[in-house]
C-alpha cells in the first residue's frame, strides 16, 4: 500500500462506477475531494475503490495540492491517480459489464472492514445448520438481504428514487421496517436472527435519517418528530468527491432535484488552484443586490441559484433568492406570487431584512410599484 | 415452561398485567388483593420488607425505607436536580464512587438504586409465579420516554439482579396508547399525558395502520402525586404550628404520617369537595402524652396549595409538540394516564392547555402495565400487527482529551441506530486512545451526562495521525449503548478497555443477581 494513507471511496452502484470513471476525475487522472487531515504535498495515497461487487481496487496516487478550510477543519487534496492506468479501466469495465474477473490484472486488496459497513452478523454455517427449517429459510433471507442492503446507496435501501420527496421516503422506510424491526422476530429462538434483523434495522433507519437531513437542508422538508441535526461524518463518500465538471449552477433553481445535490458539497474552485472563495459569498449577495437595484431581478435569481450551489447551507442566500424571486414576481404583476415568494424568504431565515421590508411595503402601501422596490435595494 | 408479564415499574407504584388465553387483560394482584404494589422497599432488622407491608416501615423507620428509587436510577449525584430531592427524602443519599447516586442506609451500608428497583421486581416476579404456578423469567418493563442510555440500562441491570430477562424496554406513553387499545383504533395522533407518583411525561404518539410511533418526548422527572402531598405536608406541618404550638419539621415519624395522612386526603379530594385528615397519634409530648391532630381541607385549599406544582404542567405539553412541529389542534385524542391525573385540578389545567377535552381512563394506574402485557403477547407472537418505533430521547456525543464533544447521534434519531466516529492517533507509536462517551446536546461536556471513558488498546504503532480509530456507537432497540471499535486501515476489531463507566458494572450486576437469589431460596 506504498506506506501513504487509504482512502475509501465507496461505489454502490455500477452507475456510480461510471460516474466515477467519466466524470469525477480531470485529465483522466486527477481527483480532488476533502479529507480530515493535511497530507503534504508529494506524499504517497492509495485510494480503495470499492465496487459494487464487494472487490475494492487499489490505486496509487500522489498529493499535488492541498488546501486548509479552516472552517470545517477539513483539507482540500488534489490526488494525481498515477494507478488509474488504462488496464484498470479496462478491468472496471470488465466487471461492470459483468465479464469475468481476471485474477491478476491489478492489485486487488480484499474488501476490508470498510468505515460504512460495520462486520456482518458472521453467519456460522454450524449455526445455520442447528436451525429448524423455517428459521434457517429466515436466516438465510436476512443474511441475503443485509449483504444487498448494505451496497446499495441510501436511496436504493429505501427503494425510493433519487429525487424522492419526504411521503414517498418515510413510506419506503416504513416498508422495510415493517419488514425487518426486531420485534417481528422477538419470536424466534435464535439469537442470531434477532442480531440480523437489528442489523437491517439500522441500516434502514441511518438510510431514512441521511435522506430526510438532506431534504431539510435542502428546504425541501421540514423536521418532523425524529431528527434534525445532522452528524458531521467526514467519510469520503462518493458524493464528496469533485466533479470535474465546473458547476454551471445557474440554470439550478435552488429547491434541488437530482442525484448530484443530495447531500453533496460543491468544491468550488479549489481543485482549480484559486484560493478559497469569499466565506458566506458576500461577492455573489452583493452582485445580486446591484441586478435587483437595476432591476434584473431573473438576472439576480440565476446568480444567488448558482451561488446556493456554492453555499448549499445559507440562509441569507437561500432567502434572499426567494426575495429576488418576489421582485420578478412584481415587475410581472403578481403579487400574490410575491407575497408567498417573499413568505418563503422568511421561513428560510426569519432574519431576512429585505423580505420584512417589501411585506410591509405590499400590505401598507397596498400597491406594487417596481421602481419603489428598485430603490429599497440601490 | 417459563411465564412473561408485562410491569409498569411506577416511581411510587408498580402494576403487573398479563393477557389472558382470549386476548383479554389482567392486571395481577398482590397476596392482599390490591393490583397496585407501593415501590417501597424497607431494609427491615429481619431483611428487606417490599410492598405494603414496607408502609410499617414509613412509619418509624423512615431512614431506611425507601421510595422513589426509580428516580435515582441512572442519575449523577452532582446532578441539581438530585441535590434538590435530596433535601426532601427521609432517607439519605451518597455518591457512589463512579459518581452515581446511591442510598446511605445507615451503618456505613450503602445501596444502589438498582438494588432497590430489583428488590421490587423480585416480589412483583413472586406474586407473578403464585399467578401462574410456575416460574417467570422474562418480562417487558415500561421506562419513561425520556429515560435516558444511562437509565435504560440501569433499569435493565436491576431486572437482571432481579433475575428477569428483559424482553423490551417499552416507553410508558406507547404503553398507554397500546393499552388504550389504540391499535383497534383509526389514524390518530395522541397526546399522552402521564403524570404519576413521581414523575410527568408527555409524549406525541402517532398512531397509523398499527404502527405506533413516538413523535416526541418530553417531561418533568421532578413532577408528581408525591410533590403534592409534600406541597400539602408543608402547609400542615405550619398549620400544626399556630393549632398545637408544636414544630413538627424536624420530627421524621411526625412527618411521615402527616405525609401518608394527607395523601389519603388527597385521594378523597379528587372525587369529593371537602375532607376530613385525622391524625390519632402525631408525636409524643415529653410527659407521654400522644398528640392528635386533624384538620378539614376543603378542594379549593389543595388545589391552591398544588397550584405552583400543576402551572408546571404547561411547558413540557407546549414542548412536545413543537418538538414535533404540532399544534394541539392536530391531536385527536388526549390520553391521561397515571393516578394523579384523577386531581380535578390536573385535568383542568390540560384543557386549558390544549383546548381539549381530555380523555379520562377509567383505570390510569393500570393502563401501562396492560400496554406492556401486549408488548409481551405481541413479542410472543399471539399478536400481530402492531409495531412500536422508539426515538432517542437525548444525542450522544463523544470527545477526546480535552477537546469539545462532538455529536455522534442526534436527539430523536429512530433506534436502533448505529454512528461512528474516527479517532486519531496524536503522538508517534501511542498505543492506546481513551475517549469519553456523553449522553446530551452541549459541546461543553460539563452540561453532559458522562456515560463512560473507554480506551482502544493495542494500537499498531506508527507515526503520529497515521493510526485511525474508528469508533462505533449502537443504540440498540432498547436505546440502551453499545460499542466498538476497528482499526480502519486494517480493518482488524480493537479490544476496549472501560476506564470509567456510569452505572453498575457488568461484574456487579452477575454477583447482586447470585446473592439476591440465594437470598430468595
Amino acid at each position: 500500500m506504498a506506506g501513504g494513507r487509504t482512502l475509501h471511496v465507496r461505489c454502490a452502484t455500477w452507475d456510480q462506477v461510471e460516474t466515477f470513471t467519466s466524470r469525477k476525475l480531470r485529465k483522466g487522472k486527477l481527483l480532488s475531494m476533502k479529507v480530515p487531515f493535511t497530507p503534504a504535498i508529494g506524499s504517497a495515497v492509495t485510494l480503495g475503490l470499492e465496487l459494487p461487487n464487494e472487490v475494492v481496487v487499489a490505486i496509487d496516487g500522489t498529493v499535488q495540492q492541498a488546501s486548509v478550510i479552516e472552517a470545517e477543519g477539513r483539507t482540500w487534496i488534489e490526488v494525481e491517480l498515477h494507478g488509474f492506468t488504462s488496464e484498470v479501466v479496462d478491468r472496471i469495465k470488465q466487471m461492470a459489464s459483468g465479464m469475468a474477473i481476471s485474477p491478476v490484472a491489478a492489485p486487488i486488496i480484499p474488501r476490508k472492514q470498510g468505515p460504512t459497513a460495520p462486520p456482518p452478523a458472521a453467519p456460522r454455517t454450524s449455526t445455520v445448520d442447528s436451525l429448524p427449517q423455517d428459521e434457517r429459510e429466515l436466516f438465510q433471507h436476512l443474511t441475503t438481504e443485509l449483504k444487498r442492503l448494505r451496497q446499495a446507496a441510501v436511496h436504493d435501501v429505501l427503494g425510493v428514487p433519487y429525487d424522492a420527496d419526504a411521503e414517498t421516503i418515510r413510506a419506503g422506510w416504513m416498508r422495510l421496517i415493517r419488514r425487518h424491526h426486531p420485534d417481528l422476530v422477538a419470536r424466534r429462538k435464535a439469537p442470531a436472527i434477532s442480531h440480523l434483523a437489528e442489523e437491517l434495522t439500522i441500516l434502514t433507519n441511518r438510510a431514512y435519517d441521511r435522506l430526510r437531513m438532506a431534504l431539510v437542508a435542502e428546504g425541501r422538508a421540514t423536521a418532523i418528530g425524529a431528527t434534525v441535526s445532522a452528524p458531521p461524518g467526514w467519510l469520503v463518500g462518493f458524493d464528496e468527491l469533485a466533479s470535474a465538471e465546473r458547476a454551471t449552477g445557474t440554470t439550478m433553481p435552488p429547491p434541488a432535484r437530482g442525484r448530484d445535490r443530495i447531500a453533496s458539497i460543491p468544491p468550488v474552485n479549489v481543485a482549480s488552484g484559486s484560493g478559497p472563495a469569499v466565506h458566506g459569498g458576500d461577492t455573489f449577495e452583493t452582485r445580486a443586490r446591484q441586478m435587483l437595484g437595476a432591476g434584473q431581478a431573473d438576472n439576480a435569481q440565476e446568480v444567488l441559484a448558482a451561488a446556493l450551489v456554492v453555499y448549499p447551507r445559507s440562509k441569507p442566500l437561500r432567502s434572499l433568492y426567494y426575495v429576488a424571486a418576489a421582485v420578478a414576481a412584481i415587475e410581472k404583476g403578481e403579487v400574490m406570487l410575491a407575497t408567498s415568494q417573499l413568505e418563503t424568504a422568511l421561513a428560510h431565515y426569519d432574519q431576512c431584512f429585505d423580505a420584512t421590508r417589501i411585506l410591509d411595503y405590499l400590505r401598507k402601501a397596498g400597491q406594487h410599484d417596481p421602481n419603489a422596490i428598485r430603490r429599497m435595494f440601490q | 415452561m417459563s411465564y412473561a408479564v408485562g410491569i409498569d415499574l411506577g416511581t411510587s407504584n408498580s402494576v403487573m398485567a398479563v393477557l389472558d388465553r382470549d386476548g383479554g387483560a389482567r392486571v395481577l394482584t398482590t397476596p392482599d388483593g390490591a393490583t397496585t404494589m407501593p415501590s417501597l422497599v424497607w431494609f427491615s432488622p429481619d431483611g428487606p420488607v417490599v410492598g405494603e407491608a414496607a408502609r410499617e416501615g414509613l412509619d418509624h423507620s423512615p431512614d431506611v425505607t425507601i421510595f422513589g428509587a426509580k428516580r435515582l436510577l441512572g442519575r449523577r449525584f452532582d446532578h441539581p436536580d438530585i441535590k434538590k430531592l435530596a433535601r426532601t427524602l427521609p432517607y439519605e443519599i451518597a455518591e457512589a464512587p463512579n459518581g452515581d447516586t446511591w442510598i446511605a442506609l445507615g451503618s456505613g451500608k450503602l445501596v444502589s438504586p438498582e438494588e432497590v428497583c430489583a428488590i421490587i421486581l423480585r416480589e412483583l416476579k413472586k406474586t407473578a409465579e403464585a399467578h401462574f404456578g410456575g416460574p417467570v423469567t422474562r418480562s417487558v418493563i415500561t421506562i419513561p420516554a425520556w429515560y435516558d442510555a444511562a437509565q435504560r440500562q440501569a433499569t435493565k441491570d436491576a431486572a437482571q439482579i432481579a433475575g428477569i430477562n428483559v424482553m423490551r424496554l417499552l416507553s410508558e406513553p406507547t404503553a398507554a396508547a397500546l393499552g388504550y387499545g389504540a391499535h383497534r383504533g383509526a389514524e390518530r395522533k395522541y397526546l399522552v399525558c402521564d403524570l404519576g407518583g413521581g414523575t410527568f411525561d408527555v409524549a406525541v404518539v402517532d398512531v397509523s395502520d398499527g404502527i405506533f410511533e413516538v413523535l416526541a418526548t418530553t417531561g418533568d422527572p421532578f413532577l408528581g402525586g408525591d410533590d403534592v402531598d409534600r406541597a400539602m405536608v408543608e402547609q400542615l406541618v405550619r398549620d400544626v404550628r399556630t393549632q398545637k404550638g408544636l414544630d413538627v419539621s424536624s420530627d421524621a415519624i411526625a412527618i411521615e404520617r402527616l405525609r401518608s395522612g394527607a395523601q389519603r386526603t388527597k385521594h378523597d379530594l379528587s372525587s369529593t369537595s371537602g375532607a376530613t385528615l385525622q391524625i390519632s397519634e402525631l408525636a409524643q409530648l415529653p410527659s407521654g402524652r400522644a398528640v392528635q391532630y386533624g384538620k378539614q381541607i376543603k378542594r379549593e385549599e389543595l388545589e391552591q396549595w398544588s397550584a405552583p406544582l400543576v402551572k408546571r404542567l404547561e411547558p413540557p405539553i407546549k414542548e412536545a409538540l413543537a418538538r414535533c412541529g404540532r399544534k394541539a389542534s392536530d391531536v385527536q385524542e388526549i390520553l391521561l394516564v397515571g393516578g394523579s391525573t384523577r386531581m380535578p385540578a390536573v385535568q383542568r389545567e390540560i384543557e386549558r392547555v390544549t383546548g381539549k377535552t381530555p380523555k379520562v381512563i377509567p383505570n390510569p394506574e393500570e393502563v401501562v402495565a396492560i400496554g406492556a402485557a401486549i408488548e409481551v403477547a405481541r413479542l410472543e407472537g399471539a399478536i400481530d400487527g402492531i409495531l412500536l418505533i422508539d426515538v432517542t430521547a437525548r444525542g450522544l456525543m463523544v470527545s477526546m482529551g480535552q477537546s469539545e464533544c462532538e455529536p455522534v447521534i442526534a436527539r430523536s434519531s429512530v433506534v436502533p441506530t448505529r454512528e461512528h466516529r474516527v479517532f486519531a492517533t496524536k503522538k508517534d507509536d501511542q498505543t492506546r486512545i481513551e475517549f469519553d462517551v456523553w449522553e446530551g446536546e452541549s459541546s461543553d461536556s460539563t452540561q453532559n451526562r458522562h456515560l463512560g471513558r473507554y480506551a482502544a488498546v493495542d494500537l499498531p504503532e506508527a507515526t503520529a495521525g497515521d493510526v485511525l480509530v474508528l469508533v462505533e456507537v449502537t443504540l440498540d432497540t432498547d436505546g440502551t449503548v453499545r460499542l466498538g471499535a476497528s482499526e480502519m486501515v486494517s480493518g482488524d476489531r480493537l479490544q476496549l478497555e472501560q476506564v470509567f463507566h456510569a452505572g453498575l458494572a457488568r461484574s456487579d450486576v452477575v454477583r447482586l443477581a447470585k446473592q439476591l437469589a440465594a437470598q430468595s431460596t
